[in-house]
């Protein structure tokens, strides 16, 4: 459709918006923060939060990556990383999981669950999740147990 | 698919005169690589300047973890959630898509159809991050708003528009547009439902004559 739109219309809005100090974002997001903050607080628990750690710990680790390293490439800060991988109570910001999931490559989504930040709906995935947990140990070097592991649950992940 | 454009112009802050632009009615691939390409480093950028400057990361800007691709693909096919763009320098400077299906809230339009705001976004650069922050371009986000209003017109609407605001647009909406606020909607993470009558509509359109 076509809309005719004068100059003299588009400099009177142009100044109408300099008066206001605000902006203009609409949308009620599925992630917008209040929801995923009351998400967070029914959903998030000790369990996701040791599996969503090591998630993190072993795809760094897959990468080759120091914590450093990774909050530089991901664009996201350096301690609330040290935090998600050291303290299993910690509830990551729903943009730091977005970055790790660009980062990762997997969907965003099904990190969120992983994270606690979404209400987990599928079944599987929360299966894997639990025998990722019971099946990775934090050791320096990903042996073969834990590169299985990290695969299976980025299978299931990536299905979605 | 055909893409009608239509001539607009927005007020160039650092030359201080209006520039040709042209508004889309459609969000096409491109649209989302200048997102991807532009949008997303511009937006880091800003929350690095909202860290240095101290700010609590709760007045972030809240569409930091917006996939407009995902959005795009989420209503792709459906007649019933039209786009918009503006687009100038070869850059997307604001996007929106609607949704034609719902239902006026206010008593006094309960029950008749509106063109709800689904999403709405200008670009990072044209957007008050700091104090003493000037956009680069001003009128993008009323464009859009028209663009709104002048679909509402065309399906017979009458220039009926609702929309779930963002905390730090309210004002905007409230006060420059006059829409009528009904409060925070529960159903929407508690963000602030507003509505605009078809007469504050013709106010709208007017307000450059």
């Amino acid at each position: 459709m076509k809309i005719e739109f004068t100059k003299e219309w588009c400099l009177r809005m142009a100044q109408l918006e300099a008066e206001t100090p605000s902006n203009f974002e609409v949308g009620a997001s599925p992630l917008a923060p209040e929801e995923t903050m009351e998400a967070a607080a029914v959903e998030q628990s000790a369990a996701s939060g040791i599996v969503f750690g090591r998630f993190v710990r072993l795809m760094r680790r897959k990468q080759r990556l120091t914590v450093e390293k990774l909050a530089e490439d991901a664009g996201i800060d350096v301690v609330e990383l040290v935090e998600i991988e050291e303290d299993s109570r910690h509830t990551p910001e729903p943009r730091t999981v977005y970055q790790l999931a660009t980062q990762f490559k997997v969907p965003m989504q099904g990190l969120m669950q992983l994270a606690g930040l979404s209400k987990a709906k599928d079944a599987r995935l929360v299966n894997e999740a639990i025998r990722f947990a019971a099946r990775s140990e934090p050791v320096a070097d990903l042996n073969e147990a834990e590169r299985a592991a990290l695969e299976a649950l980025v299978s299931v992940l990536s299905e979605r | 698919m055909s893409i009608d454009v239509s001539k607009v112009f927005l007020f160039d802050n650092s030359a201080k005169n209006l520039v040709e632009a042209e508004l889309l009615d459609a969000i096409v691939e491109k649209q989302l690589l200048d997102w991807e390409d532009q949008w997303i480093p511009a937006r880091d950028e800003v929350n690095r300047r909202l860290k240095a400057a101290g700010v609590d990361r709760s007045k972030w800007p809240q569409t930091g973890h917006w996939s407009w691709r995902d959005k795009q693909l989420g209503i792709k096919g459906s007649l019933s959630n039209p786009s918009f763009c503006v687009v100038h320098a070869d850059e997307t400077q604001g996007l929106m898509i609607l949704d034609t299906l719902p239902s006026a809230r206010l008593s006094s339009q309960a029950g008749k159809p509106i063109v709800y705001i689904d999403y709405l976004e200008v670009a990072p650069w044209n957007r008050k991050h700091l104090p003493g922050d000037v956009p680069r371009y001003g009128a993008v986000g009323s464009i859009l708003m028209r663009a709104a209003i002048e679909l509402s017109l065309q399906e017979g609407f009458k220039g009926r528009v609702g929309l779930h605001s963002l905390p730090q647009s309210n004002d905007w909406y409230a006060n420059k547009c006059g829409m009528t606020d009904l409060g925070p909607d529960p159903a929407k993470q508690n963000l602030r439902y507003f509505e605009m009558t078809p007469e504050i509509a013709q106010a709208f359109i007017n307000r450059g004559s």
